[in-house]
């Protein structure tokens, strides 16, 4: 089994830790949470729309990798970063080596594997192609054919 | 003939690599059984029991002499000396070996082939009339449409982890033979008012337990914006699909929940984020390109003074295996495998490098794979199509059944397959050897016969005129029969007929209904307008009564 973290907070690129809630709490007490500069934990069920007026009062969006199968952070990504320009950071937490390519390129600006992966060479797996076949939201350094 | 570049095979190369790592980190135990499904099956990769099927795409069912050498090469290198041609232009082997794959896929780069998303909850294979380019009529060749978007959501970042699996046909020509609705999502191929080019868009059809015929959610989408129009269909699939339910995992089911109105409208909502941005629209001049990739080999030549050959065998073989090209001078021959007892689709490494060869002779090293199973050289002078058939005959090849009801598709069934509940190849011999009478089949005419061996409905058996599902009861081999199913001018799922029919029985029960259809029918009326006029009532007294 993969082991998960349940994560309480997080370190930002600024090396501060950010308190994290959970996406229900998020949306029962906005009004309370919102002054607080916590960060949010999202799941693929969560509906993400929910949240897409309230992103300048969101710290930082850890995305939830962990179901190997369920691809909608993929889409949870794109959204916040390409579409709504989410300014903050969105880690891809539960991470699956085999996944990273995807994930980074459809917006997360950083990662975190679980715990099973460590020990690989992550860089075959951020990137092992010497170029894409489409735009996504992140192409960067990246050379497209399309 | 188009051919993937340089880069096109570096990418390909570094796919095998990174699958390879995968492989070696399952083999020593590092990653899990569920999660290298997921990643094998989009490599191509099912395990069975005894040895692993690997499905190899061809895409547009266009394979070059030297791409179907690859092949047999394969066949004979890491296969048992033959590979299977599949209902969905992809060639299938059974024999594989673990350890090998990596290497048998990086012998197929060379030639351009590869495994990418033949399987898996991804984009797979995306399907074009085998005979695009080469008719009258066609609106527009679907072919470089079909490049341009397969290449879209290769490993797309966003969709690689959709729901369910994800097809799509595109059809260019005024006849259907992509059957393009009972695909997740089909592209027909139109022009608006202006004469502007553009697809219809229709979603939510699929075989399988469930059949349903896809429905229209966009009228006209103009050719440069239907990338990002198909993003949008994915996405709201995407977030919406249920993940929940086993069986409920394609987009028919959520398209049916939600409506097609609904669905459309969703749909239409995400599309109006991103319909303008540049970086989504259809590349036009890579378009161009691949049109000029893709345009044909030959031009019009001028055989006045050519005399046909006459000849009675040859004759019959030519009024079923020939057709009309649009360049004048040429012939489109279409070569059947099936043959008496060998499962149809199946092709030996010897009969691959024949066909090879004689394309290179015949039909410009070009060789295309269709839907029936069967093989098309496409660009056969008219005055040569003689000596061809005579080659074929040499190597057994001049099957003449082509169009008529002998030329059966069947799925492996239980012969082969760790899910079938009955035999499909069987039958398909047992109705060949009582049809096994050419004046007979000539009368008949085109007659489609189908046959899946379960609900996953491999053989498309919805969308033939007489279809055969194989099931248990009481533990034995039972046969629910359908009837003209069709696609060509208008999508219809076969009509149940009544009750199974023991496999005993079952090929009494195909007699009777061609029959009927004989006794009924007014000079060359197909088998689905006879059905649309008499009704279901003279074929259930015939085989029930
Ligand atoms: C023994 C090997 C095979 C296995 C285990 C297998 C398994 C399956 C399964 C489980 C499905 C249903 C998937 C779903 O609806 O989500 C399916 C669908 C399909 N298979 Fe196979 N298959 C095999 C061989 C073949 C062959 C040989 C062909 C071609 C002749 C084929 C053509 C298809 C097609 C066209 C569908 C899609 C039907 C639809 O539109 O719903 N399969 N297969
Ligand atoms: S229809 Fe069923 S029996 Fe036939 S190949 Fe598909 S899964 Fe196997």
């Amino acid at each position: 089994m993969d082991k998960i973290k349940n994560h309480l907070s997080l370190i930002n690129k600024d090396y501060e830790t950010i308190n994290l809630v959970t996406f229900d709490e998020w949306i029962e007490n906005f009004e309370t949470l919102s002054k607080l500069g916590v960060g949010l934990i999202i799941g693929p069920d969560d509906d993400i729309y929910l949240i897409k007026e309230q992103l300048n009062f969101i710290e930082l969006i850890a995305l939830d990798f962990n179901n190997f199968d369920d691809g909608r952070g993929y889409t949870q990504a794109y959204l916040l970063s390409k579409r709504w320009k989410y300014a903050g950071e969105i880690i891809g937490i539960n991470a699956h080596l085999d996944q990273l390519q995807f994930m980074i390129r459809s917006g997360i600006t950083s990662y975190q594997l679980l715990e099973a992966y460590q020990g690989n060479n992550e860089q075959d797996y951020t990137n092992g192609f010497s170029m894409c076949y489409q735009a996504a939201a992140n192409n960067n350094g990246l050379a497209l054919q399309y | 003939m188009y051919q993937y570049n340089v880069e096109d095979k570096k990418f390909l190369l570094e796919r095998v690599d990174q699958f390879e790592k995968q492989l070696n980190r399952y083999l020593s135990g590092e990653l899990d059984e569920a999660k290298f499904r997921s990643l094998r099956l989009r490599n191509g990769l099912y395990m069975e029991l005894h040895a692993h099927m690997l499905r190899i795409a061809i895409p547009y069912g266009i394979l070059s002499s030297s791409q179907l050498r690859a092949l047999a090469d394969v066949a004979d290198k890491y296969d048992r000396g033959f590979g299977h041609f599949t209902t969905r232009q992809n060639i299938q082997f059974n024999w594989i070996q673990l350890p090998e794959i990596a290497n048998l896929l990086r012998d197929l780069t060379d030639a351009g082939l590869h495994a990418i998303q033949t399987s898996g909850k991804a984009t797979r294979n995306i399907t074009a009339d085998p005979l695009s380019g080469l008719t009258e009529g066609e609106i527009e060749d679907a072919r470089p449409y079909c490049e341009l978007i397969r290449r879209w959501f290769n490993l797309h970042p966003e969709f690689s982890w959709l729901p369910g699996k994800f097809k799509i046909a595109i059809n260019g020509a005024k006849l259907d033979e992509t059957a393009l609705r009972i695909h997740d999502l089909g592209l027909k191929l139109v022009r608006n008012n202006k004469g502007e080019l553009g697809f219809s868009v229709f979603a939510g059809g699929g075989l399988g337990a469930a059949a349903m015929i896809g429905e229209e959610t966009a009228s006209f989408v103009p050719i440069e914006d239907i990338l990002s129009y198909l993003e949008s269909t994915m996405r709201i699939y995407n977030l919406k699909g249920r993940r929940d339910h086993q069986k409920k995992l394609r987009i028919k089911f959520l398209v049916r929940e939600l409506g097609a109105g609904e669905f459309s409208r969703l749909v239409d909502e995400d599309w109006q984020e991103t319909k303008d941005d540049p970086e989504l629209k259809l590349n036009l001049k890579e378009l161009e390109s691949l049109k000029e990739d893709f345009a044909l080999p030959i031009k019009s030549i001028n055989l006045d003074g050519f005399k046909e050959v006459v000849d009675f065998n040859y004759s019959i073989w030519k009024k079923n295996n020939v057709r009309n090209h649009k360049v004048s001078g040429y012939s489109i021959v279409n070569i059947s495998l099936t043959k008496l007892g060998t499962a149809p689709g199946d092709a030996t490494s010897e009969q691959m490098r024949i066909l090879a060869e004689l394309a290179d002779q015949y039909s410009s090293s070009e060789i295309r794979t269709t839907k029936r199973q069967t093989i098309v050289f496409p660009f056969v002078r008219k005055d040569q199509v003689f000596d061809l058939w005579k080659s074929l005959e040499k190597y057994d090849l001049a099957s003449p059944h082509q169009g008529t009801l002998a030329q059966i598709v069947a799925c492996p069934g239980r012969d082969y397959c760790d899910l079938a509940k009955a035999v499909s190849i069987p039958i398909a011999n047992r109705v060949q050897e009582r049809f096994n009478d050419m004046k007979k089949l000539l009368d008949i005419g085109d007659l489609k016969i189908n046959i899946s061996g379960c609900e996953n409905s491999c053989a498309h058996h919805h969308i033939a005129d007489i279809g055969l599902l194989g099931m248990q009861k009481k533990g034995e081999e039972y046969y629910q029969i359908t009837l003209a199913g069709e696609t060509l001018i208008e999508t219809n799922i076969g009509r149940k007929l009544g009750p199974s029919v023991s496999g005993e029985k079952i090929v009494d029960a195909v007699e009777s209904i061609v029959n009927v259809y004989i006794d009924y029918r007014n000079d060359e009326e197909k088998f689905t307008d006879v059905f649309k006029r008499i009704g279901i009532d003279p074929f259930k007294e015939k085989v029930y009564g």
